[in-house]
C-alpha cells in the first residue's frame, strides 16, 4: 500500500506531500486544485507512462512548475547560481515482504528513511552539460526538455524499465484514449493482469492455430490460383497467409463485449463500470492500485448508484483505491470518512469522524458534504428562508455577496445539525451556525452540540426567546409590523404571523429584493459579523 | 536447514555440487548463487540454465555485485545522506589516510572495490535492521562459491548472513586462495589464506555453521593429486585427496622438462602453457595463461613455467609461503591427466623427466 505521496515542481505542485488512507481515498478539491494531476503523478510514478505513453515521450515543458521555473529564471537573470529546476516524484510504499526489491534509502525524506518506493525524476541530462551552458546564458520560461532526461528508479537506487510486477495499478479516467485496435492502453493493460499467464498463453496459442487453419480453408483455394501468376521477381511462390507475427497477436482482436455489442462500441457508462470491475476484482497477492477519475461523469443517478455499490463491493484490503469526484453523492456513498482535500502543498485528511456520522451521511447521499468540503468558511442555517435572510443582510453590511467571501451558505433541511457540526469540526472549517429558539433558552439548545463548538471557529447564534421564537417573528420584532406588511405587500386584512409562517420562502425573497432598509435580527447580524472575521 | 560449509579440494566438482542442490531445491524457493570471478559467474549461469533452467527464482551474482546492489546503493544514504552509488571503481584506491566518504568513494561517486567489503558492513550496521530484512524477504538461501576467495571484511558480512534467517551454503578450497580482495587492508589480516580455516571453525563450535569435508577429486590423476598435497606443509592438516580419475593414456603423472625439449612437449601433448605472471616464461615462445587467471578451469595437460619458490621447492623441499603455494596448488591442479614443469636443474627432485 502507499503510505506516502511526494511531488515536487510537477505542475501545479510546487513541492506536495500526501500520506493517503490504506483503503479508500476520495479526492476533492475545486477546479485547478490539482486532482488530476495528483492522480497522473502517481500514475507516472507506478507505471513510467502518462495516457499509455512513456514518460520521456510525453516530457514537455508544461510539466514543470511555472512559479518555480519562473523563481530560476528569475534568479538566474539576477546573476545568481541557481541550478535548474528538477521534478520528482515519489511513491513510498508500506514495510512488505514482497515489495523489499524496491526497498531503499534513496528517497528524498530526511532523516535516511528506508522502505519500498518507487521515484520518477526529470532531470538535466549530463550528456547534454554543454547545449545547456549555452541555453542558460540567456534562460527562457520555457525549460529546454530536450536537454533532460527522465529517471525512473526504485527506492533500492535500480533502474526500472517495467512496471514492477508487484506493483498493478489501473487507471479509469474519462478521456478514453482510442488506439487503433479499439481499445485503449489503460483497459489493455488492466485485461492483461486479469488474466493469469496460463490464460493468456492459452488464448494466445489458440489464436494462432484459427489463424493458421485459415490458410488450409477459404485460403487455400486463392492460394491455388494466386499461385499460378509470377508475379514476384525470381518466380518464387506467392501465397496468401494469415499474419503470425506478434504485431498482430489477440490482444488486438479479443476485446470485451457487453451483450454482443464490442465494448468500444458500447456507452462511456457502460465502458467505465466495466472497466472498474475488471481492475478490482484482479488476483490477490498483489498490490493493487486503482485509479478512478471522476466516476460520476457518463452515468446516469441509477447507473451511478449501482457503479458505486460495485466499487464497495469489490473493495478489498489488497487495494488501494483512489477516487477524484466532483459529487457529493459519490462522496456520500463511498464513505466521507475517506476525504482528502487537495491543496497546494498537502492534502487534508478528515481527522476523526464518528463512524455513525459516516453512516448517517451514507443514508443520506443527496446532501452537499462537497460544498462543506471546498468552502473558506460555512454559514450552517436551517432552511431556505433563512438562507435568502442572510444572504441579504449580510450584503447589506458588507456590500458584497457572502460567496465573494468565500463564504458559503448551506441549509441543512432537516438534516442533523450534530452531524454536520461535527463533519465541520473534522474539516477544521469556520462556521457560523444560525437557528431558531423554537421558544427554548439558547443555553439550554447550545448545550447538545457543545463539544463540537469552539470560540472564535465555530459558534452558535441563537436570538432571545423574547424577540421571538423563529425568523419570521424575530424579522417583526426588529423591523416593527409596519415596514414588514410595507415590504411584503400585505394588508391588514390578512394576519401577519401566519401569512408569514404559511409563506414562509415567499417572504423571504420579497424581503431579499426590497428596496427598503431591513434592520436584521440581532444574532443574524452577528453572525455576519462573526463569518466575516 | 541451517548453514553449510563444504571444503573441499580442486576438482572435486564444487561448482557442480553448486548445480546439484539447485537442481533439488523447491521452485519457489529464492535463491542466491554468489560467486567470486566473472568466469565462474558465466560458467554457473550455462550450468544453471542447463540443470535447473525451470528455476525461474535462482539469481546469480558476483560478490561486487552483489554487494553494490543489495548493500551499497539502497543503503548510502544512512552513512552518507544525499548520496548515491554512481558507480564501481575497481582498479582505484582511496587516498592513504582518507576519512568519511572519500574513504568509499571517487570524486565521481564510484565505490572503490577494495573498500566496498567495509562499506556494506558498516552500512548493515547503521541501517538499523532494514538492509538484512531486506535480504531475508528476497531470498531464502545464499550459496556461495569460492568462499576461500573472501577477505577482511568480506567475513563480517558472512558473520551478518549467518546470523540471519537466510540459509548459507558455502563451498571453498582453501588451498586456492590466490585472490585476495583487499590488498591493503590491516583488517581481518589473521584470517588470510589457509587461516580461514579457523574463522570458520571458530563459527562451527558456535553453532553458526555445520563444516563438511570433501577430498576427492574428480579432475586430477592420482600422481598429480598426490604431488598437490606435497605443497603444504603437514602442519595445515588438510585431508589426503582421493583421485577418482581412472583414465588412462600414454602420459599420465607429473614430470619434469628440459628447456630444450619444450618445443617438441608442446607440438607433442598440447598442453595449456601457465606462468605466474605476464613478466614470467619470457624466453618461451608460447600462448601462456596466468596461474590466477587459470582458476576455475580445466585441461587436460599443464606445462608449468615455475617461478624461484616453486624450483625450490622442487630441488629442496622447501616450502613456499601460503600465497604462493596456493598459485602453485591452482596451477597443477587444472590438469587431469599431466603436470610438466620446465626444470633444467632437478635438485633433490624426484619426479621424472620426459623423454622425447
Amino acid at each position: 500500500m502507499i503510505t506516502k505521496i511526494k511531488v515536487h515542481g510537477y505542475r501545479i505542485y510546487k513541492k506536495f506531500t500526501l500520506s493517503p488512507n490504506s483503503k479508500l481515498n476520495l479526492i476533492v478539491g475545486g477546479n485547478e486544485a490539482g486532482k488530476s494531476t495528483l492522480m497522473e503523478a502517481v500514475a507516472l510514478a507506478l507505471t513510467g507512462r502518462v495516457n499509455g505513453r512513456s514518460a520521456s515521450e510525453e516530457l514537455n515543458p508544461y510539466w514543470f512548475n511555472t512559479s518555480v521555473v519562473a523563481e530560476f529564471v528569475h534568479k538566474r537573470r539576477s546573476g545568481e547560481r541557481e541550478a535548474l529546476p528538477e521534478i520528482y516524484i515519489e511513491i513510498f510504499f508500506e514495510n512488505r515482504t514482497e515489495l523489499q526489491s524496491l526497498c531503499g534509502a534513496i528517497n528524498s525524506d530526511v532523516p535516511t528513511n528506508a522502505c519500498p518506493g518507487v521515484s520518477l525524476r526529470v532531470l538535466p541530462n549530463p550528456e547534454f552539460a554543454d547545449e545547456l551552458e549555452e541555453w542558460l546564458k540567456d534562460p527562457l520560461p520555457l525549460l529546454p526538455v530536450e536537454y533532460y532526461m527522465v529517471e525512473w528508479r526504485s527506492f533500492a537506487d535500480e533502474k526500472i524499465t517495467h512496471r514492477p510486477r508487484q506493483l498493478v495499478t489501473a487507471i479509469i479516467d474519462s478521456r478514453t484514449v482510442r488506439s487503433s485496435s479499439g481499445l485503449d492502453y489503460h483497459l489493455r493493460q488492466i485485461l492483461s493482469d486479469h488474466l493469469d499467464p496460463a490464460e493468456r498463453a492459452s488464448i494466445s496459442l489458440a489464436y494462432r492455430e484459427v489463424k493458421a487453419s485459415m490458410s488450409e480453408t477459404a485460403l487455400a483455394d486463392v492460394n491455388k490460383r494466386i499461385g499460378e501468376l509470377h508475379a514476384s521477381l525470381h518466380d518464387q511462390t506467392i501465397a496468401l497467409e494469415m499474419d503470425q507475427s506478434t504485431r498482430t497477436s489477440w490482444e488486438g482482436s479479443v476485446t470485451p463485449h457487453v451483450n454482443d455489442v464490442p465494448f468500444s462500441m458500447s456507452g462511456q457508462g457502460q465502458q467505465a463500470a466495466i472497466k472498474i470491475s475488471l481492475a478490482m476484482s484482479r488476483h490477490s497477492g498483489k498490490a493493487n492500485f486503482v485509479m478512478i477519475e471522476e466516476p460520476e461523469n457518463h452515468l446516469s443517478h441509477t447507473s451511478l448508484t449501482t457503479l458505486l455499490s460495485r466499487i464497495e463491493a469489490l473493495a478489498s484490503e489488497q487495494q488501494q483505491l483512489f477516487v477524484t469526484t466532483h459529487s457529493a453523492f459519490v462522496l456520500n456513498r463511498l464513505g466521507l470518512d475517506a476525504l482528502l482535500l487537495i491543496g497546494p502543498d498537502s492534502a487534508r485528511k478528515i481527522s476523526e469522524l464518528d463512524p455513525d456520522t459516516v453512516s448517517y451521511f451514507q443514508r443520506l447521499p443527496g446532501y452537499d458534504t462537497l460544498r462543506m468540503a471546498l468552502a473558506n468558511k460555512i454559514v450552517l442555517v436551517e432552511g431556505p428562508s433563512d438562507e435568502i435572510i442572510f444572504e441579504r443582510i449580510f450584503k447589506d453590511i458588507y456590500g458584497k455577496r457572502p460567496m465573494e467571501f468565500g463564504i458559503d451558505i448551506l441549509s441543512m433541511r432537516g438534516l442533523a445539525l450534530r452531524r454536520c457540526l461535527e463533519l465541520c469540526a473534522a474539516l477544521d472549517k469556520p462556521v457560523a451556525v444560525l437557528r431558531d429558539n423554537d421558544g427554548i433558552d439558547p443555553t439550554e439548545l447550545k448545550m447538545p452540540v457543545a463539544e463540537w463548538l469552539v470560540d472564535g471557529r465555530r459558534e452558535l447564534f441563537i436570538g432571545s426567546v423574547a424577540s421571538g421564537s423563529t425568523l419570521e417573528p424575530q424579522l417583526v420584532y426588529h423591523n416593527s409590523e409596519a415596514r414588514i406588511r410595507d415590504i411584503l405587500k400585505i394588508t391588514t386584512a390578512a394576519d401577519l404571523a401566519t401569512w408569514m409562517n404559511r409563506e414562509k420562502t415567499e417572504t423571504a425573497l420579497r424581503i431579499a429584493s426590497s428596496d427598503q432598509k431591513i434592520t436584521p435580527p440581532e444574532y443574524i447580524r452577528k453572525a455576519a459579523e462573526f463569518i466575516y472575521g | 536447514m541451517g548453514n553449510h560449509l563444504t571444503l573441499a579440494v580442486a576438482g572435486s566438482r564444487k561448482t557442480q555440487g553448486i548445480v546439484d542442490h539447485c537442481a533439488t531445491l523447491p521452485r519457489e524457493r529464492r535463491a542466491l548463487v554468489v560467486t567470486y570471478t566473472q568466469t565462474n559467474q558465466d560458467e554457473l549461469r550455462r550450468r544453471l540454465a542447463v540443470y535447473a533452467g525451470d528455476h525461474q527464482g535462482l539469481e546469480v551474482l558476483g560478490w561486487y555485485t552483489f554487494l553494490i546492489h543489495h548493500f551499497a546503493k539502497p543503503f548510502l544514504p544512512f552513512k552518507f545522506p544525499g548520496k548515491r552509488v554512481q558507480g564501481f571503481n575497481f582498479d582505484g584506491r582511496p587516498m592513504r589516510m582518507a576519512k568519511g566518504y572519500s574513504r568509499f568513494l571517487d570524486s565521481n561517486g564510484a565505490v572503490y572495490a577494495c573498500e566496498l567489503g567495509r562499506l556494506a558492513h558498516e552500512l548493515v550496521l547503521e541501517s538499523r535492521g532494514t538492509l538484512v530484512h531486506r535480504l531475508e524477504c528476497l531470498y531464502e538461501e545464499i550459496l556461495i562459491d569460492e568462499a576461500q576467495d573472501l577477505s577482511s571484511h568480506d567475513w563480517e558480512i558472512i558473520d551478518v548472513l549467518l546470523g540471519s534467517s537466510i540459509d548459507i551454503r558455502m563451498v571453498g578450497d582453501i588451498r586456492q586462495s590466490v585472490l585476495a580482495t583487499n590488498p591493503r587492508s590491516a583488517k581481518n589480516k589473521r584470517y588470510a589464506y589457509a587461516e580461514v580455516i579457523g574463522w570458520f571453525r571458530e563459527r562451527e563450535a558456535q553453532g553458526l555453521l555445520e563444516i563438511m569435508q570433501s577430498a576427492t577429486t574428480w579432475r586430477c590423476h592420482p600422481d598429480i593429486a598426490s604431488f598437490s598435497d606435497t605443497i603444504f606443509d603437514a602442519s595445515w592438516l588438510f585431508p589426503v585427496t582421493d583421485s577418482k580419475n581412472d583414465t588412462v593414456t600414454s602420459h599420465d603423472g607429473v614430470f619434469l622438462v628440459y628447456k630444450r625439449d619444450v618445443e617438441e612437449y608442446v607440438v607433442k601433448y598440447k598442453p595449456q602453457c601457465l606462468r605466474h605472471s605476464a613478466s614470467s616464461g619470457k624466453e618461451f615462445n608460447l600462448t601462456f595463461l596466468n596461474f590466477k587467471l587459470s582458476k576455475g578451469s580445466t585441461h587436460e595437460r599443464v606445462l608449468i613455467v615455475p617461478t624461484r619458490g616453486i624450483l625450490q621447492f622442487l630441488q629442496t623441499g622447501a616450502h613456499l609461503e601460503p600465497g604462493p603455494a596456493a598459485s602453485f596448488y591452482v596451477a597443477i591442479t587444472r590438469a587431469k591427466q599431466s603436470v610438466a614443469i620446465i626444470v633444467d636443474d632437478p635438485g633433490n627432485s624426484s619426479l621424472p623427466y620426459w623423454q622425447p
